[in-house]
């Protein structure tokens, strides 16, 4: 059984306090009238009331990371011959996020299958993600656009998370879901959460019970092929779509890149940075020519990759966490949760779409 | 205005044009959408209430087909600033203005209601705006929470329409207060306005939805922000390059922004990014007498020049 | 040489081909002495110059930037310089919106046979980086 612990609301402020004495601590912050993740310091007015604007990612998947620094330098003796000096830095401090939600816990999990779980992996990512705790805050209500049960995922879902704490009405809650979660439940000094567990169990079920379910269907939508293989399909889901990125940069599953060499005459770094699939230069080849040259098609990929080839892949692991911020922040209120289940109801079921 | 005379002339203009871009309820109570309709059944989807914020002349320059589209007064000057331009092929765009007494901005309402789930929104005959949450209804005159372009508006009533839905209204905002918070904002001192925009551009995350969402901002595809050659912004995601990507933005409207407010409304970070944007237009005002999007025939004062510029003297060093 | 403190700033100045840089080669060539903090960039007018140039010199380490064309209605390619003027002024104006002085660029026209002038410009406009000082502290301008 996981260990509890209980922290009466008044040493809240000195939890977080003591966690950030040890380690790198990145909590929700408010700025201006968004909140972002950001270092922990003094000065900053945490917020935990509502998800954060932004996931997060980028605390292990930095938006942009300068993999090495490299310098060209001549042969003072031999003017023909040309030097490079690399510089590497794979020293990753011990970091914790604080408040993320169950859905950008379980965002990380989508990440660790193509970036650790193969014959290869990635050492940035890797490095981070070893020195990395999750403690998260189970929802309290639901927000605008989200829908995470119907992904499998829940208000109050452990997946990912290596502490989860649930907000009562006088005090916190905690759960320490892993040996790192352990460890973070060990400095809190918290008293023992025994008395504490029914309340937080009814808490997190009365907010499971409002989070919306889209697709209809128990358990994992099942899309149609031909249907999404349409063109007429996308064409008329998508005409408003204006092809921005902001919901793959907001979007906590989303880990495709980009690597470039910025340098500046002869110095420079090599930097893997964000990209998306809705960008036009995401496929764009050095020919000129690109597979995907409309918004049509670039949007078809995004749904492609989260809920038909990273389940084909990954035993049918859908590659969505139903936070719901592509919804939320789409300027023209583009909705997946609607499209994907436009494209699963035409397999048969009794509805058949708007 | 009543919603069944906008169906009528939806109905009417169907019978002229391919597409007609309109709005329908969005995926929550607070959120309207566009919709692009095509065919006679899809009219009754139409909606028409302060929620309709998205300005749909933005989807002109991409739409090779004959187009019917729903337009408010901010949004109708964009329709002239692409005429302006050239952007558009006039008789091909068959426009419906509605008069507007405003809009909502998405944001100011979810700050009211402390970002609780919206469960229904009602708007009143006398202007208030009427939200229910699980904690209860909360009541906000529309006027608290329309977005800024709202409190200075000039052209409730589309500047140029085919159809226009409703009796015209004339603004009873003052004309010299359009640019009053430029004026102010301009006035701090430089260490503080530095400091205004370092704190704001740090947010940007660079997901471009400022710019694809910008109805004047044409290139899209082969905007120079993303191009490497020429290179003009690295992918490095710090401060400098935040900033020049909205420069790029700003500079590439001088003279052209028609302040739809659309970049703003679209940001997921909260940057007021339009306030460039509307600095550069109080200076086109005072050099050139120039107002974006008003009359088809003007020209950008960017596009031309005078041999005697009357407002510009020789700076002395 | 230094008349203007012993430290050098840094500042591009962008001079067209047909004027501004002959005024700064007379200059040269007439020996007239003038500070060094001055990289000169030579572009075909000044019509070629996107205010957006100047903004990605402020931005990246550049303490100062000028400008300079021909004199109105003496543009090799008639109208460059005009509409240089208007793209200039207003990017003269919004700097300080945005927390730069507007003492850091300047854009003036000079011909090719006023070296004098050209001198008695860059002069003055040095000094007056040098007052305001270096626009980026430190471990930015280095970049």
């Amino acid at each position: 059984m996981a260990d509890t612990g209980f922290i009466p609301k008044e040493k809240w402020g000195a939890f977080i306090e003591g966690l950030a004495a040890k380690a790198q601590v990145w909590v929700p912050c408010l700025d201006g009238d968004v909140v972002i993740f950001k270092p922990y310091s003094k000065d900053q007015t945490l917020c935990f009331e509502r998800p954060a604007n932004s996931p997060p990612k980028g605390v292990i998947f930095p938006q942009s990371d300068t993999l090495f620094a490299f310098n060209f330098s001549k042969d003072p003796e031999n003017p023909q011959k040309v030097m490079v000096e690399l510089e590497e830095k794979l020293d990753f401090p011990k970091t914790i996020i604080f408040g993320s939600r169950p859905c950008d816990a379980k965002g990380f999990l989508i990440y660790d299958r193509p970036y650790m779980q193969t014959d290869t992996p990635d050492p940035y990512y890797k490095g981070r993600r070893e020195q990395t705790a999750i403690v998260t805050m189970s929802c309290q209500s639901t927000y605008a656009g989200c829908f995470c049960t119907a992904v499998g995922g829940g208000p109050a879902d452990k997946e990912g998370s290596d502490v989860l704490i649930t907000e009562l009405d006088n005090g916190y809650f905690i759960e320490a879901i892993t040996d790192k979660g352990k460890e973070i439940l060990q400095q809190a000094a918290a008293e023992s959460g025994a008395g504490h567990e029914a309340e937080a169990l009814k808490k997190q079920e009365a907010v499971r019970a409002r989070v919306k379910d889209p697709f209809c269907a128990n358990g994992k939508p099942e899309i149609s092929k031909d249907l999404f293989e349409s063109d007429e399909f996308w064409e008329e889901e998508l005409s408003k779509c204006v092809s921005c990125g902001a919901c793959t940069y907001l979007c906590p599953t989303c880990y495709c890149f980009n690597i470039t060499d910025e340098t500046t005459f002869e110095k420079g770094e090599r930097i893997r940075s964000w990209d998306g699939c809705m960008y036009n230069h995401f496929t764009l080849e050095a020919s000129g020519h690109n597979p995907r040259p409309t918004k049509f098609q670039r949007f078809k990929n995004r749904v492609g990759h989260k809920f038909l080839f990273y389940p084909e892949k990954y035993n049918g692991v859908i590659a969505c966490c139903g936070c719901g911020r592509c919804i939320r922040f789409c300027p023209m209120s583009v909705d997946i949760s609607e499209i994907v289940s436009k494209l699963q109801k035409q397999t048969g079921s009794a509805s058949n779409g708007k | 205005m009543s919603l069944d005379k906008l169906k009528q002339i939806i109905t009417d203009v169907m019978k002229e044009v391919d597409v007609v871009i309109g709005y329908k309820q969005g995926f929550d109570p607070l959120h309207a959408t566009p919709c692009f309709i095509t065919k006679p059944e899809q009219v009754d989807q139409v909606i028409w209430n302060p929620l309709c914020v998205q300005n749909l002349a933005s989807y002109l320059t991409s739409l090779k087909k004959k187009v019917g589209v729903i337009v408010k007064g901010c949004d109708s000057r964009t329709i002239v600033q692409f005429m302006q331009e050239g952007l558009i092929d006039r008789s091909k765009v068959v426009v419906i203005g509605i008069p507007c007494t405003g809009v909502v901005s998405v944001r100011k309402v979810l700050e009211k209601v402390k970002h609780e789930p919206i469960e229904e929104v009602k708007f009143s005959d006398d202007g208030m705006v009427i939200v229910k949450t699980p904690s209860g209804e909360t009541k906000m005159a529309l006027s608290e929470v329309a977005p800024d372009k709202c409190e200075t508006c000039q052209y409730p009533t589309p500047v140029l329409y085919d159809h226009l839905a409703g009796e015209p209204i004339t603004s009873t905002k003052d004309p010299q207060s359009v640019f009053k918070d430029i004026e102010e904002f301009d006035k701090k001192s430089l260490e503080e306005k530095k400091a205004y925009w370092e704190k704001e551009f740090d947010r940007c995350i660079r997901c471009y939805a400022c710019r694809n969402a910008c109805p004047m901002c044409v290139c899209q595809d082969s905007c120079i922000a993303e191009s490497r050659e020429p290179h003009w912004v690295s992918q490095k995601s710090n401060l400098t390059e935040k900033m020049m990507f909205h420069m790029i933005h700003a500079l590439h409207l001088a003279g052209r922004c028609v302040e739809c407010g659309e970049c703003e409304r679209a940001c997921p970070m909260g940057i007021p990014v339009n306030k460039l944007k509307r600095k550069i237009n109080s200076d086109m005002k005072v050099l050139f007498g120039y107002e974006p999007g008003v009359k088809p025939e003007d020209k950008p004062p960017m596009f031309t020049f005078s041999v005697e510029e009357k407002n510009i003297e020789e700076h002395k060093l | 040489m230094s008349e203007v403190g012993p430290k050098e700033l840094r500042i591009v100045g962008f001079l067209c081909n047909w004027c501004s840089y002959g005024g700064a080669d007379t200059a040269g060539v007439s020996r007239f002495k003038q500070p060094t903090d001055l990289r000169i960039i030579r572009v075909p007018c000044s019509g070629r110059v996107d205010p957006l140039f100047v903004v990605k010199a402020l931005l990246n380490g550049a303490d100062g930037v000028l400008v300079s064309g021909c004199h109105p209605r003496d543009c090799h390619y008639s109208d460059g310089n005009f509409y240089a003027r208007r793209r200039l002024e207003m990017l003269k104006r919004l700097l300080p919106f945005l927390g730069i002085d507007d003492k850091r660029f300047h854009y003036t026209w000079i011909s090719a046979s006023e070296g004098q002038r050209w001198q008695q410009t860059v002069t003055d406009f040095t000094k007056q980086i040098h007052k305001l000082g270096p626009l980026h502290s430190g471990k930015e301008a280095q970049q």
